[in-house]
């Protein structure tokens, strides 16, 4: 049998699967290959945006202005933290760029602690840019090379549809607590990207299961909206108040949303046959 | 060693599970995620035990296939658990709290790879992952396998697209600049992406007939009406050496490939996009295109035909992760071909392009659309190298 022939027989299975209430979960469609596309050159854009922001950010250290260093950390963050699913496959470089000190023996003190939350550290803990001209020239180089290699890779599928429920999961694990930017306290900013980036996700692949699963995707939005209105509470002309301006209620409203969305897109996967 | 102090992380460990704790539904999704593994039988999974220092065990062999793993974190901190091959992670589990455990179920290839286990100073472990039965029954790629390579190609061609329209606007505005030389040295840029999609554009017949006539093919020849597009703009900068009559060609030409954009945009994935479209560009330029050239004013073929070799490339490189386990003769007989091509090229090579192409004699020619037949013959097994399997 001819390739194109299999590959009709799918398209037909597909055709059939949609709108019908028994749909098999488990087909896999090429109508999964646009929103893949889609969302690899949002990531690539973002990695662009990344560079950009960071060659910025290195030169306000470098300058030795700590103020303007404060300033462009949250913002510089944003991008790399939308796409966060992808960007942790390159495990060196995770670690390099966003690891916390809770992650090294001899926490802040140690000698391998880098990247933006050393930076995020010594421009707090310590009011100066003094010691961090090479941790600055190596973020980035970092995320340059992250910028490549990322535009150099095939995106595993599974990773990309999973990444909506990975982003959540990760902010209702170790994000919701405040123990991120412990020290600069712009979690908001982090969190605002870690939703824009799950709900980018979440949108491109929507029309493959809005017919099947008009419910489930409502139930997302609803959701997706809520933390967007709580967030938006705290926004500012120039992007968001520290984390510590959360109330106790809204931190409630967000945790709880989180862990719903978080479960929910759990099931993506699953529903476009990529378990 | 020391121990390493528990000052922050351990708070922030605390803090945070007081918090996830307060937030109901935190409990709710550590205690989902311990369900979905007990409904499996307890054998089915590979135990693993994460210390302060080590992995327990700290080297795995497991049969290639769908694996699933039950880490259980019996340090005093939240850690990781990885499968990484070289620096790429294979599958993970995040935040594992202390004294919990998480499953995690990996599609695993034959190979060796090593495991993280908690801190990054501890040392890692090892994974070796040995052939089975299972994962050899099945003969072709798989759909699933194709997502990723199509998804690939899909966004090259949306790229290459982009940077197709955004040349023939330069390329227009330089005409309308009045600006001679200016629009000679943006003809080749503007071509190039056009023709790194060729061997997916081509199957627009009416836009192929607006954006890439040659006057050859025209009954009144660089005199016909129909003479338009790319080689009409040619003829104009390098025979005529005058910009006349060429801004409405330029701004056709830039409605026309923005058409073009569209229509690749939204042409339906298939695999046949990916094991089809090169032979048949390679085809073309093997039988008459390569011998005539195209380009009769600016003598510029050779820059025409790399960019085709890069177009076809893009494909069987997206391709090689599908194409290597399940036809490995065939990945390495496509690579000979493409280098004898790539090869050839170069030696046609100056320092700042390639030479004229109304130097290079025939006998060059013959042997270079010689070798393109051999790469159409190594690329035309591609449809057959992969058949889905189901």
């Amino acid at each position: 049998m001819h390739a194109w022939k299999a590959l009709s027989v799918a398209a037909l299975a597909f055709a059939i699967g949609v709108g019908s209430a028994n749909a098999k979960q488990e087909d896999i469609t090429l109508e999964l290959v646009e929103p893949l596309a889609d969302y690899k050159i949002y990531v690539a854009e973002n990695t662009k945006q990344l560079v950009k922001d960071t060659t910025a950010f290195v030169a306000a250290i470098k300058d030795g202005d700590v103020e303007k260093a404060k300033s462009l950390f949250g913002p510089t963050r944003t991008s790399y933290e939308k796409i966060e699913p992808i960007a942790e496959l390159f495990s060196d470089l995770d670690v390099s760029i966003d690891a916390r000190a809770d992650d090294y023996e001899k926490a802040e003190q140690d000698p391998d602690f880098t990247g933006f939350h050393k930076i995020e550290y010594v421009l707090w803990e310590k009011d100066t840019t003094d010691g961090l001209d090479e941790i600055a020239d190596k973020l980035l180089a970092d995320v340059t090379d992250l910028d490549k290699r990322i535009n150099d890779l095939t995106f595993p599928p599974e990773k990309v549809v999973g990444g909506a429920a990975v982003l959540m999961e990760e902010v209702a694990a170790t994000k919701i607590s405040g123990e991120e930017d412990r020290y600069s306290h712009t979690d908001l900013w982090d969190f605002d990207a870690n939703f824009a980036g799950s709900k980018k996700i979440f949108i491109l692949v929507k029309p493959l299961i809005v017919e099947d699963d008009p419910e489930f995707v409502a139930k997302v939005e609803e959701n997706f909206g809520d933390v967007d209105e709580t967030l938006a509470k705290y926004k500012t002309d120039d992007g968001f108040v520290s984390y510590e301006e959360l109330t106790d209620e809204d931190r409630t409203v967000l945790s709880a949303r989180v862990n719903t969305l978080a479960e929910d897109l759990s099931t993506l996967r699953g529903k476009l046959g990529l378990d | 060693m020391t121990e390493p102090a528990p000052s922050h992380s351990m708070r922030f460990a605390v803090a945070g599970a007081a918090l996830l704790a307060i937030a109901g539904g935190a409990a709710f999704y550590f205690a989902s995620q311990a369900n979905q593994g007990s409904k499996q039988e307890a054998g089915d999974f590979y135990e693993v035990t994460v210390t302060a220092k080590a992995c327990e065990p700290n080297a795995l062999t497991v049969p290639a296939g769908k694996r699933s793993f039950r880490i259980l974190n019996s340090s005093d901190r939240p850690v990781e658990w990885e499968i990484l091959d070289g620096v790429m992670v294979v599958e993970e589990r995040e935040n594992i709290a202390p004294g919990f455990k998480s499953t995690m179920t990996a599609r695993l290839v034959p190979g060796e790879y090593e495991i993280t286990c908690g801190l990054l100073s501890n040392p890692r472990g090892t994974l070796t992952v040995t052939p089975s039965e299972e994962a050899e029954t099945a003969s072709g790629p798989s759909l699933r396998a194709l997502l990723g390579p199509l998804s690939e190609y899909k966004v090259y061609v949306a790229l290459q697209s982009a940077e197709m329209v955004a040349g023939a606007e330069a390329l227009a505005a330089a005409i309308d600049e009045g600006d001679l030389e200016k629009a000679q040295a943006l003809y080749v840029p503007a071509r190039l992406p056009y023709k790194r999609l060729e061997q997916l554009a081509y199957r627009f017949a009416d836009l192929e007939n607006a954006i890439d006539p040659v006057a050859d093919y025209l009954e009144k020849r660089e005199a016909d009406a129909a003479f338009t597009g790319y080689h009409r703009i040619e003829y104009g900068l390098f025979q005529e050496q005058s910009l006349e009559g060429l801004a409405p060609v330029a701004d056709k030409l830039v409605a026309d490939v923005t058409t073009l954009k569209d229509r690749l945009r939204s042409m339906k994935p298939s695999t046949a996009m990916l094991t089809d479209s090169g032979a048949t560009i390679a085809e073309q330029l093997a039988h008459g295109r390569i011998e005539a050239g195209e380009n009769r004013y600016a003598h510029t073929d050779l820059d025409d035909i790399a960019a085709n070799v890069e177009g076809i490339r893009k494909t069987t490189d997206v391709l090689k992760p599908v194409l290597e386990p399940h036809a490995p003769q065939v990945a390495a007989e496509i690579d000979a071909a493409l280098q004898q091509v790539t090869a050839e090229l170069d030696a046609l090579k100056t320092q700042d392009g390639f030479v004229s192409y109304d130097e290079v004699d025939a006998k060059t020619r013959e042997k270079l659309s010689q070798s393109f037949q051999s790469l159409a013959a190594a690329l035309q097994k591609l449809t057959d190298a992969i058949q889905v399997s189901s």
